[in-house]
């Protein structure tokens, strides 16, 4: 890897997709996804790939979807509403087995939301965001190097399903520089049999079981069930003995370790359990905890809870009846100090759990 | 860890001399963050990023207790309440004069620098985010050497295809250098 240089967020991701593979990116710009498009509009070019400036975010799903039924690494980006458009054309693309990348750089917000950095898209996005019973696998990195190398494998992810993936970041994220370093390109690339190629393969693998509602419920439920078994991710910090346990991913999570750092250092038994997905929800992160757990403190950018919902069903591995707060910081990034007041409030049982 | 605010109007050059900062902190095989913070004119309007180095990877990258804040005019000294005591504020002495009484901290050191002036002595009259960056490393010169601070600074322009004006960019960091050293004596 060459020497690591700042770079920002929604660049580095980019990058980072381009030398995952990525064949094709339509997209329609929206604040604060844009600067993915902007810098891909010289880079797809220089490298002889399809770059296409959609007419709509609507429209610029379909030709992902178009693309990734041939086999091709496709991805879009967007934000907000953008985002919620793309949202039908996402679930096609589950229902028809088709691979896909869709980096949602989040707002803050609903309607047209805010430029806020947000995680109000938690609900929506985990659990598919479109008509019908699908999930897509969502990453959610905590910086830029670690969204590098997630974008740089997302395609093989989505091809090994089948299935959209979603790289979940943040305003802040996408416009924030930090240090890091690519990969180099890939070279090797698989061929799919279940790619359409013009003859009529393929056909079979976009619909398994056509007209059959249990084979594809079952195929739906399996592959659904695979990917909660294999492609849970996440990173604790400090949760062997802690009594308290933040929960919070994507740059959050960076200020919950600055605070059990801190919070270490006055002899507070406090940990962390950060999902790097956030679906699958990295349940075996709970169920690896001890019993000297008190209860969990949800951190998230939200106004009404979101992630808090999958904490409280997390809990049922550990013990039951364990209470979970809620820390919802709404559009902007939490910090230590507000995070340790929260903390001393639970602590002291002042705050009311929301589980 | 060192956290700094680089504050001013759109166009005055902070964002881009938190930019500097960063990768001095790279050039001395440090961490760094830099994150934005600005209304969508190029030129007027608020515009600030807060700039984190560590040794270490540095945690959240948002504004939490600065130890140095670059004011570059009355507006900025909002973030006043924001540094940590003991900290530094760097003031743009052209545009600010004085401190309103209501941002008044008396448990900070206060410096006012001409940085305009500075770039213009020289005959960089645009240089003044170089005199800003030379500034802050002199202000940090137990972390950051001059020499590595001032070619990270040159790389930087390099990469964005503004490598000609290396000759008056150094100027202007070192003038800056000087100046606050000569204030710090």
């Amino acid at each position: 890897m060459a020497k690591k240089k700042m770079m920002k967020g929604n660049m580095a991701i980019a990058e980072a997709a381009l030398r995952g593979g990525m064949d094709i990116y339509a997209g329609y710009p929206i604040t604060p996804s844009t600067e993915v498009m902007e810098y891909l509009s010289g880079r797809m070019i220089d490298l002889g790939r399809v770059f296409i400036q959609a007419e709509s975010e609507l429209a610029a799903i379909n030709m992902v979807f178009g693309a990734g039924m041939m086999g091709k690494r496709a991805m879009t980006a967007s934000s907000g509403p953008g985002m919620a458009l793309k949202q039908e054309g996402m679930s096609y693309m589950a229902r028809n087995n088709t691979p896909a990348v869709i980096l949602n750089v989040t707002r803050w917000g609903t309607g047209l939301g805010s430029l806020n950095a947000g995680q109000t898209d938690y609900l929506r996005d985990t659990r598919g965001g479109g008509e019908g019973g699908y999930r897509n696998i969502v990453f959610a990195p905590n910086s830029i190097q670690e969204a590098v190398d997630i974008t740089y494998d997302s395609f093989e992810v989505a091809e090994k399903y089948q299935n959209p993936v979603v790289i979940m970041t943040c305003a802040n994220l996408g416009q924030m520089e930090e240090p890091c370093s690519f990969p180099e390109f890939k070279t090797e690339r698989p061929t799919f049999d279940w790619a359409m190629d013009g003859t009529g393969r393929g056909i079979a693998a976009r619909q398994r079981g056509e007209g059959s509602i249990e084979v594809v419920g079952q195929h739906t439920l399996d592959k659904v069930n695979a990917m909660i078994e294999n492609e849970q991710r996440w990173e604790t910090f400090e949760v062997e003995d802690a009594e308290y346990v933040f929960v919070a991913f994507g740059l959050p999570s960076r200020a919950c370790k600055d605070t059990v750092k801190a919070l270490r250092a006055k002899g507070e038994k406090v940990g962390l359990i950060r999902p790097i997905t956030i679906w699958p929800f990295p349940v075996k992160a709970f169920a690896k905890l001890g019993s000297q757990v008190k209860g969990f403190i949800s951190v998230e950018g939200t106004n009404v809870g979101q992630m808090v919902e999958d904490v409280a069903l997390a809990t049922k591995k550990v013990k039951t009846n364990l209470p979970c707060y809620l820390l919802n910081h709404g559009g902007n990034l939490p910090t230590v100090k507000q995070i340790t007041a929260f903390y001393e409030g639970v602590k002291a049982g002042n705050i009311k759990e929301v589980f | 860890m060192k956290e700094m605010v680089f504050s001013g109007f759109g166009g005055q050059g902070v964002l881009t001399a938190g930019l500097i900062i960063a990768d001095v902190a790279l050039a001395h095989d440090m961490y760094a963050t830099w994150i934005p913070s600005y209304g969508a004119e190029m030129r007027g309007g608020k515009a600030n990023c807060v700039v984190k180095v560590d040794n270490e990877q540095v945690g959240t990258p948002s504004l939490e207790e600065a130890d140095i804040l670059m004011a570059m005019n009355i507006p900025s000294l909002e973030f006043a309440e924001r540094v940590k005591a003991g900290g530094t504020i760097l003031c743009d002495s052209d545009f600010v004069a004085d401190i309103p009484e209501h941002r008044t901290r008396n448990d900070v050191e206060y410096y006012f620098i001409p940085f305009n002036q500075i770039a213009r002595e020289i005959g960089n009259a645009r240089g003044s985010n170089v005199v800003a960056a030379g500034v802050v490393t002199a202000l940090l010169s137990d972390m950051f050497d001059k020499d590595t601070a001032k070619d990270a600074m040159l790389g930087f322009f390099e990469d964005k295809g503004k490598g000609k004006f290396a000759e008056g960019n150094t100027k202007a960091f070192y003038a800056g250098y000087d100046y606050m050293k000569s204030l710090l004596k």
